[in-house]
This record gives C-alpha cells, structure tokens and sequence, in this order.
C-alpha cells in the first residue's frame, strides 16, 4: 500500500526549511529576521495541520509576535558597522559544523528507526485536555521526547559558541 | 457544497450558486471585502469631519453627497496618482511589501469577528488567540517598515512605536482573560452569545478600561501618538511614505481602528445584540462606530504624553490593575455573586 504525499506537509516542511536556511545565510540580518518568522509561522502550519490550532496561535503570537521583535530590537540596538564587519569566515569551523551536525542528524535516525516500532499505532486524541499532555508524552512518546531534549541541547550548546565572546 | 459544472449549460447556475453561497457571500460582501472597503473609507472621512467639529472648522466640504462624503475616494484618486518617492538606498522590496502586508494584516483577523449570530466568515474556537496573534504582527512589521526607509524620522518612530506596542499589548491580553473567564470560551461568537443577557462591561468594568486605554495604545492614538509625533518625527515610521504607498499605511492604520473598535464590541459590548427592530449587524456596526467615535475624540481634546510616563503607566499601572482585575473575576465567579445576572 502506498502512501500518497501529503501536498500540505510537503510545502510546509520546503517553506520552513527553506526560510530557516535564509535566516542562517541571509547577508542583512534584517533579512535574517525576516526568514526566521516565516519559518516560525510554517511550524505553526504544521501545528494547524496537526488539529492543534490553539498551539498555532501561540506558536505566532510568542516566537513571532515577541521573539523576533526581541531579534529586532537587538539588529537596530546594534551599530550597522558593527554588524557588518562580524564576517570573519573560518572554514575549519563550518566543516567542523557540518560534520556534527551530520553526526546528530545520524544518531538521532538511527534513534528513530531503533525505536519506530515501539510507538503507539494511534495517535493519541486531537482535543487532548492540557493535564493528559504531561503523561501521554512521557509516557506513550518517550523517545521522541529525548530526541526533542538533544535537539534543544545541541541548540543550546550552539548559541553558547556563538555568543562567545574572544578574548 | 457546489458541483463544478459539467456541461456549458451548467455554467450560469454554477456561478449563480457560487455567488449566492454564505461562503461567498460572507467573505466577499458582509463581513468581508467590500463591507470592509466601505467602512474604512466612511472612517476616513468621519474622523477628519469629527475633528474639524470639535476644533470649530467645517472640515471636508466639496467633494460631493451630504458634507462632503465623497472625500475619501477624491483622496485615494490623488493619492494614487501622486508620483511614489522611495528614499535614496531604502530598501526597495520591504519598502513597497511591508505596506501591503499591513493591510492584509489588518483584515485577516475579520475573519473570525462575528458581525451577527451567522454574519461570521470562520467560527474558529480560538478566534480572540487568533486575533491577538495576528494583531502582535503589527509592530515588528511597522520596524521593519521604518528600518527599510532608511532615514532617521522613521526610524526613531518605529523603535518607539515598537516600545509602545509591546508594553501596551500584555495588559491588553491580561484584560481580555477575565472576558474569557467569564464566557469560559475563547469562540468570539460564544463569547458573544455570553453577553445575550448582561454585557461583560458591567463585571469587568475595570478590564473594560484597561482595554481601552492599551487599546488606544495599541492605535497610536492621542494621547499615545509618540511614534508619529508631528513636531518632533515629522509623521514618524511612516514620514518617507508618499503617494499610493501613504495610502495603503493609511488604509492599513483605519483598518486596525475598526479592527479593535469591533473586537472591544465583541468582548466588552455585547457584540451584535440589542433590541429587535434593527437586525444584528446593524446593532454591531453602529456600536464598533461608537466605539471608534470614542477612540478618535481625544485627537481633537487631549495633548501627548512624555515617553517616560507613557512606558510608567503601561508597566506599573495599567498591567497591575489588568492582574487585580482577573483576581476580582476569579472572586466574582468562584462566589457565585454573577449568577442572579445569567452568567
């Protein structure tokens, strides 16, 4: 039996990638901004696809209502010289960055295809209450749940190298 | 739902029922389009008509029908026939894109404003998060509007315009929780529906003020006009807008008075019902005009405020008494004193 594709998925996830790829290349970070609030407005569309509509809204409203207004506010706090003359541009730590981030894309497929068996057949109920969502994610969805931990702490760990400050 | 015709004969009763649709005609007729069209532009001219009252002019005069209502298309004619000026090294696609986005903007929250019991486009059950989501659109798009003018006026409005709005938007989440408190949902239209017999203004009148005031915040209405502040910014984040560009900003900010104008009817007002003889949008309209009467007033009353008190009373008033306010309808409905008032 085979599948057709999902049209909505496929265009979501291209926009979401897409647009999260500008905001990493884009030359003027306004640009940047830009991109990174249509990226957060396709994760919303997968929300709204997902029947989670409430989690959409606040998907836009807090990441781009007030998380990218933050990223505004600093683009315009910061002198344009400044920004601009931050491009120092070292190979070795973009091939050092795209060896670990093909590392983590790895390991985390290799977690999923270890663990895809073991998930529930159904998924769980669209209109969940809020206090199911606690143990129906430990609980049912543990590995996913891990794998969204790494993610954040590889992102994490990201952001404190590039915040870093040269002595 | 409409079958696609099949044969040529079948065309003209395809269109037919496609116009006569509630779909169609909803989104492009009543609560929509044209409705929308209208209403802006009569804004238009009666702001301008109000103020020159208040101020003892005659205000627009010649342009044709009673008091010269036909002013606002012999403005768009002009406006759209003026030459459009883009600053030297303004960033020309955010330049003419931004404008655009911000009328699109303004009208997509329309969309779950119930302007009746079925004058509705989406009856979305999280249509107050929807509309608040979309609304917190506004100020990022407005900087960066400011940013791809290029020039100092614009940018400085913008950077206040999105100090303002940020400060001013979470009492006005705050106050608009005790109104979904007291209707347990946040539908518009069962929101609505709450209010059939006492209006939310009368248990959260506090909210109601606090509201009001982020609202006209929100609006960069006097006495919150900083960000276009004429004297200092010339006309702030949009002071390099000319032409066809001016007037999609203008459209855009007349779009958002009637915006918040209808959502303070919904929440606060008891949307569409009043007594029979009129029908209920009729009712909706004529509250939402009321509403926007009152926001526009203070234009022609009031001086501005300095930019420090403004920040002072958005953080250290207005969102305290928005959180006593939520206390207070938590009392209110956890005692029961609301009940003997059908809520």
């Amino acid at each position: 039996m085979s599948v057709p594709p999902d049209i909505t998925f496929v265009v979501l996830t291209t926009v979401t990638l897409l647009a999260a790829i500008m905001a990493l290349q884009a030359k003027e970070l306004i640009y940047g901004a830009i991109s990174l609030a249509i990226s957060f407005i396709g994760i919303a569309g997968f929300f709204v696809s997902l029947d989670a509509p409430y989690l959409a809204m606040l998907q836009i409203a807090v990441y781009v209502g007030a998380v990218v207004v933050l990223i505004l506010f600093t683009i315009m706090l910061v002198r344009r010289e400044e920004a601009d003359k931050d491009e120092t541009g070292e190979t070795g730590q973009s091939a050092a960055g795209l060896w670990l981030a093909g590392l983590l894309a790895v390991s985390i497929a290799g977690i999923a295809a270890l663990a895809g068996p073991n998930l529930p057949a159904t998924p769980p109920p669209g209109n969940l209450p809020v206090s199911q969502l606690g143990p129906v994610l430990a609980g049912a969805y543990p590995v996913p749940l891990v794998i969204l931990a790494l993610l954040l702490s590889g992102a994490l760990l990201g952001a404190l190298v590039l915040a870093k400050v040269d002595k | 739902m409409v079958n696609l015709p099949t044969t040529p004969a079948d065309i003209l009763p395809f269109i037919i029922a496609v116009v006569t649709s509630h779909t169609f005609i909803t989104l492009v007729i009543f609560p929509g389009f044209i409705h929308l069209t209208i209403v802006v532009m009569f804004l238009t001219w009666y702001e301008r008509k109000l103020l020159a009252r208040i101020q003892l002019r005659i205000g627009p005069l010649y342009a044709g029908g009673p008091g010269g209502i036909l002013q606002p298309i012999a403005d768009g004619v002009k406006l759209i026939f003026k030459e459009v000026m883009i600053p030297y090294k303004a960033d020309k696609p955010l330049f003419l894109g931004i404008p655009l986005a911000l009328v699109f903007l303004g009208a997509l929250p329309f969309a779950v404003i119930p302007f009746g019991q079925h004058w509705v486009i989406a009856n979305l059950d999280v249509g107050l998060v929807f509309v608040f989501a979309v609304a917190s659109l506004f100020p990022s798009m407005i900087l960066i509007f400011a940013w791809a003018s290029n020039s100092k006026y614009p940018f400085l409005g913008g950077l206040r315009s999105l100090f303002q709005q940020v400060a001013y938007e979470i009492p006005m989440w705050i106050s608009a929780l005790s109104v979904v408190m007291l209707a347990g949902s946040l539908n518009l239209v069962q929101i609505v529906n709450a209010q059939q017999k006492t209006w939310f203004i009368v248990p959260a009148f506090l909210s109601f003020i606090v509201f009001f005031i982020a609202t006209m915040a929100e609006l960069e209405r006097l006495p919150f006009d900083l960000p276009s502040a004429e004297p200092e910014l010339v006309a702030g984040w949009f002071t390099e807008a000319s032409g066809a560009v001016f007037m999609v900003i203008f459209l855009a900010l007349y779009m958002k008075l009637y915006l918040m104008s209808s959502l303070i009817t919904v929440l606060f007002l008891g949307g569409w019902w009043g007594p029979a003889f009129l029908p209920q949008p009729v009712w909706f309209i004529l509250k939402a005009l009321i509403v926007a009467t009152i926001i526009i007033i203070p234009r022609g009353v009031y001086a501005r405020l300095r930019v420090d008190l403004l920040i002072k009373v958005g953080w250290t008033r207005l969102l305290i008494i928005a959180l006593a306010n939520v206390f207070i309808t938590v009392v209110l409905l956890s005692t029961g004193v609301l009940s003997a008032w059908g809520l």
